[in-house]
């Protein structure tokens, strides 16, 4: 696989080389053809964006839209359009979406969708297929940060080349760490006393931390009579928040998820010993958060660390100014770092996280117009000084320009590790089949009993998983494999 | 006029009055149930792209086959009965109290106070009440902490998490019980009360021979109509605890829903809705049977 | 009366009272959260003294999405129920006075519609309205509601014009009333209890439904409680200043009608075995 990875990796680089040096002069082209006269001057149009409720860069982009494209429309092009915001949260939004898709309506057309629904939403012809927008305007063939955010945001299926969306907000997982703590030096001379080593002091010190090295910390600041815990992450049952912090255990092992660029196979791959013991770390750490984990999702983790009640947390970047606010308590000094890793059979350190972030799609039920305000939406959002207001404002860009930009990394506390985390190396995405719906809940149903301890072996878990999506693939037509004949006897206990 | 005496006509009147409730019964009942039987017996979802294709009883021998399908069921079943087992007992209770309570100072007031839970949107509820049970900054786990009790994590312990979903039931139900029971007690005759008066039966005797008989139909469709809600009950877990934690508050309602909207597997979730509605038949005409049956044997007595 | 009789009677109402507030003190406490800043709702301990403000119902009423949803539910439920409650009568009537042939299994389908869960019942609907083009409108939204509310609203009517003797028709027919006369002019005041109670009984669960709402409606006949589902989450988890003033803006409508007709709605769930005070 990392030789098919690496090939990809260069034929796309070669042809990205020779794009630019075309750019160039399409650009100035493009935007004299349109500075002429635009088929829309002089209307007005009202566009609807569907997004993602309470969800920082969601609310910024449709915040943007209003704020500066409107003007950017009037004078660029000359028509007038107002945009929409309607939301609901990640568990609601697709059957929002697809409930409204399904009908062939054109109520919401723009979508911020999750990076799993390009499936979904594609198969059925419900959006545009971006490709030929994108050979029609060049400028939207974007350079991104890693290889990840265009395979991630969007192709359907992953590593096709075939494209559904323009990234909307990259999104990986970041650790927000009290460096007040880690700087006191009380504190500091407990440790070194306890475990004969010292306590991280800067980011560095995170860069190679495993999870085996943060517990030691971790157990260090938890203290339940104080009312301190030393961290926190997600397992709560809703949508994918479980299954986002059980992945990085198991990739980082070493362990695979099953084959969904192939053949689609998930029996045999999913279900072994190296995801079984990832499952079993993911479960312990719970010792060390605040009472009530089982049930922490974006929102609880978000409660918990701006109340002080846990030294650190790991959180999706995008809601980085949720988690550093500005009416945040003058004693805390919040430091972000990635994320820890695990430490392989061979005694190779390795972090692979999956990616959050969502790619914006496009009603195919829209009118021409709406199509058109949507195309110069999209090529107005990745001009590079939108995408660096984006970047100011607290949004995730995630095009090699802005991010490899000299004021990037200190715009915001976040940044540095966002950058880190978004790299190749400690980045993946995971399947995006139609059934994905289907095929995340079964995974949350197993992985949150097995977390909540009403079930305990972890390899039968893996089997009933594995069973179950293996069905549904095969039942869907993606599939030609058929879950083994031992599956009849597999039950989740 | 000979339009007139055509609808004067009993027949032609009284199907006159029916047919819009029958319009209502055909387009929103019968064609939508054909269609799911219809449904049922495809592979069909909406999101694959895929046609539907025949499976024929495809959909049908996968929830036989489904043990965590029957797991939800028995839970739901466990639901109902503790629900509204619960729900009567002290409805019933809090209503006799209520009985006689004319003189009751601010009694409109009181009784509406009394049945707010009910009017609230059960969503919301369960927003709140996720809210009011977190270990560490909820309003209950203050109390209990206060109390000297300590800190529990209603949601999130598995021997907790069923309980506390019951009692937020519970508390937004009974209410409905009360009201059932105030109309029910107000059913029984004021003078058959007063003779029982006159005779200085003991309480608990009158409550036996002289009320219950009559209070007793009302009863039985309060809880026939509260067996009907809890069995649905979906709105209430789906904030709160989404089935969670693993599958302790998953009832089969919440299920349903979510292979029907969530994965759009529109077969198989239409065999199985199917299903359910078989029971919801085989429960309604069992009750209603029951119901009759002792409606018969008293109109019997009564003419005896 | 004397004194321990009266000290008795006093211990008796202040019990009634206490129980009635048990009951209300969650409602109470979500209502006070509404008048609270997000800092004080999430307070530890319990913040009892506290600067009440009406900024969140403030924010709430300048939200875009506050009133077409209001509207929705406003509308939509009174419509479907008034709707539902006029054929209902109608078929109650008749069921009554003609019993007509079937009538008891058609009383018994009626019902056991209403006992399947939602999901189940919304499939079938859904896929019709996308075939027909009702989804996202008014008129099929509200239509839905009332098929929904008629079942319990027959049940409860029936009982109540059974209740009425039939000597009101013969006469009133013999005195040369025509059929719609009787129906209008001299049973309809008569169960007028039953009217009401049927409309509260049904708006209770119209104005609160959520899963129907949220998979036919669109984004201008969605009702408020996916409006409590969608607006859950704002930039920095639960906004609860927001659920907290919406959650006590949309119990206000249905406490202020049951307070107002209780002696109705007491009435009504006798399902027309009792006629007078309860």
């Amino acid at each position: 696989m990392s030789t098919r990875t690496s090939l990809w990796t260069w034929s796309r680089l070669s042809s990205r080389l020779a794009l630019c040096l075309l750019l160039g002069a399409v650009m100035a082209l493009s935007t004299s053809v349109a500075q002429e006269a635009h088929p829309l001057e002089g209307e007005s149009i009202d566009m609807t964006i569907l997004g993602i409720g309470g969800w920082v860069p969601s609310s910024l982009g449709a915040e943007m839209a209003n704020d500066l494209f409107k003007p950017f429309a009037l004078e660029e092009y000359g028509y007038d359009v107002t945009f929409t915001f309607d939301a609901a949260p990640f568990a609601a939004l697709f059957q929002r979406a697809a409930a409204s898709l399904a009908t062939r309506s054109n109520e919401y057309n723009i979508i911020i969708s999750d990076s799993q629904w390009l499936g979904a939403l594609s198969e059925p012809g419900w959006i545009v297929n971006v490709d030929e927008i994108i050979e029609e305007h060049p400028e939207l063939d974007i350079e991104w940060y890693s290889e990840i955010v265009g395979v991630g945001y969007q192709e359907y299926p992953m590593y096709s080349g075939i494209r559904w969306g323009f990234p909307q907000a990259g999104d990986v997982v970041v650790m927000f760490v009290r460096r007040d703590m880690l700087h006191d030096e009380a504190e500091r001379a407990a440790f070194l006393e306890e475990h004969g080593r010292e306590l991280p002091y800067d980011y560095e010190d995170f860069l190679e931390m495993s999870y085996g090295e943060f517990e030691d910390i971790a157990a260090f600041f938890t203290r339940p009579d104080e009312g301190l815990y030393g961290h926190a992450f997600q397992y709560s049952r809703e949508y994918d928040f479980l299954s986002m912090w059980m992945y990085p255990f198991m990739f980082s092992l070493g362990g695979d998820i099953g084959d969904f660029e192939d053949e689609n196979r998930v029996y045999g791959i999913l279900n072994s010993e190296v995801n079984a013991r990832a499952m079993e770390i993911n479960r312990a750490w719970q010792q060390y958060m605040p009472p009530g984990a089982i049930n922490f999702g974006i929102a609880e983790i978000i409660d918990l660390f701006t109340a002080g009640q846990v030294f650190s947390a790991q959180q999706w970047a995008a809601v980085g100014p949720a988690m550093i606010p500005e009416d945040l308590p003058e004693e805390f000094d919040v430091m972000v770092v990635p994320p820890p890793g695990l430490i392989q059979d061979d005694g190779s350190f390795n972090r692979l996280y999956n990616v959050g972030g969502q790619p914006w799609v496009i009603n195919a039920f829209n009118t021409p117009e709406q199509m058109r305000v949507a195309i110069d939406f999209m090529r107005w959002w990745y001009l590079p000084e939108t995408q660096m207001e984006y970047a100011r404002r607290g949004g995730s860009p995630s095009d090699a320009a802005t991010l490899n930009h000299p004021d990037y990394e200190d715009m915001k506390p976040w940044n540095r590790a966002f950058k880190f985390m978004l790299q190749d190396d400690n980045a993946r995405d995971f399947y995006r089949e139609p059934t994905y719906a289907q095929l995340l809940s079964t995974q949350q149903e197993a992985w949150h009993a097995f977390a909540s301890g009403e079930i305990d072996d972890a390899m039968n878990t893996l089997e009933w998983i594995a069973c179950e999506q293996q069905k549904i693939l095969f039942d869907s037509g993606a599939s030609e494999i058929r879950p083994p004949a031992e599956c009849r006897q597999v039950r989740l206990r | 006029m000979r339009v007139r005496r055509f609808i004067e006509r009993p027949r032609v009147f009284a199907l006159l009055l029916i047919a819009p409730a029958l319009i209502f019964f055909f387009v929103w009942n019968i064609i939508p149930v054909l269609t799911l039987i219809g449904v049922s017996f495809y592979n069909y979802s909406m999101v694959t792209g895929m046609p539907p294709r025949y499976i024929g009883l495809g959909n049908y021998e996968d929830i036989v086959y489904s043990f965590r399908l029957w797991e939800s069921f028995g839970r739901t079943l466990s639901w109902v009965v503790v629900t509204v087992g619960i729900e009567t007992v002290l409805g019933i209770a809090i209503g006799i109290l209520f009985w006689g309570s004319v003189r009751l100072p601010g009694r409109r007031l009181a009784l509406t106070l009394l049945f707010t839970p009910m009017l609230m949107t059960p969503l919301a509820a369960g927003i709140f009440f996720r809210l009011m049970y977190e270990p560490s900054i909820g309003i209950i786990n203050y109390v209990t902490r206060w109390a000297g009790l300590g800190t529990f994590s209603f949601l999130s312990d598995r021997s907790l998490a069923f309980a506390a979903v019951v009692f937020v039931d519970v508390w937004m139900w009974t209410p409905f019980m009360v009201l059932i029971t105030l109309a029910a007690l107000g059913s029984v005759p004021k003078a058959e009360l007063e003779a029982a008066e006159v005779d200085r039966l003991p309480w608990w005797r009158r409550l036996v021979t002289v009320v219950l008989p009559h209070a007793k139909f009302i009863l039985m469709i309060g809880i026939l109509l509260r067996t009907i809600e809890s069995f649905k009950t979906m709105d209430l877990v789906f904030n709160m605890t989404g089935g969670g934690p693993g599958t302790t508050t998953e009832l089969v309602a919440l299920t349903l829903w979510r292979r029907a909207f969530e994965a759009f597997n529109l077969g198989w979730s239409s065999a199985l809705a199917f299903i359910l509605l078989l029971m919801a038949i085989a429960f309604t005409s069992i009750f209603l049977f029951v119901l009759n049956l002792r409606r018969r044997q008293q109109e019997r007595e009564a003419s005896a | 009366m004397n004194g321990s009789r009266r000290l008795q009677q006093s211990a008796y109402h202040l019990g009634l009272w206490l129980v009635a507030i048990i009951f209300f003190l969650p409602i109470f406490w979500v209502v006070l959260n509404a008048f609270k800043s997000r800092r004080d709702i999430l307070a530890v301990p319990p913040q009892l003294a506290f600067t009440p403000t009406l900024d969140n119902f403030r924010d709430l009423f300048a939200r875009e999405t506050f009133a077409p949803y209001m509207t929705a539910s406003v509308t939509m439920s009174v419509a479907a129920v008034l709707i539902a409650i006029a054929v209902a009568f109608l078929a109650s009537y008749s069921f009554s006075r003609f019993k007509p042939r079937g009538t008891d299994f058609l009383m018994f389908l009626l019902l056991s519609v209403r006992m399947v869960p939602a999901a189940a019942v919304v499939i079938p609907i859904y896929m019709m309205y996308n075939l027909v083009g009702w989804r996202e409108d008014w008129l099929g939204m509200t239509l839905f509601y009332a098929m929904f509310s008629i079942p319990f609203s027959v049940w409860i009517l029936k009982g109540f014009i059974d209740g009425v003797s039939e000597r009101y028709d013969e006469t009133a027919l013999v005195n040369g009333g025509s059929r719609f006369h009787v129906v209008f002019k001299v049973i309809l005041p008569q169960v007028k209890p039953g009217l009401v109670a049927s409309f509260i009984f049904n708006l209770i669960f119209v104005w609160n439904d959520f899963l129907f709402s949220f998979m036919l409606g669109g984004r201008t006949t969605s009702m408020i409680p996916v409006l409590l589902s969608t607006g859950l989450y704002a930039d920095g988890g639960v906004d609860w200043p927001f659920i907290s003033a919406l959650t006590g803006i949309y119990v206000l409508p249905p406490v202020i009608v049951v307070f107002l007709f209780q002696r109705f709605l007491l009435v009504g769930m006798t399902f027309g075995t009792v006629r007078g005070e309860v």
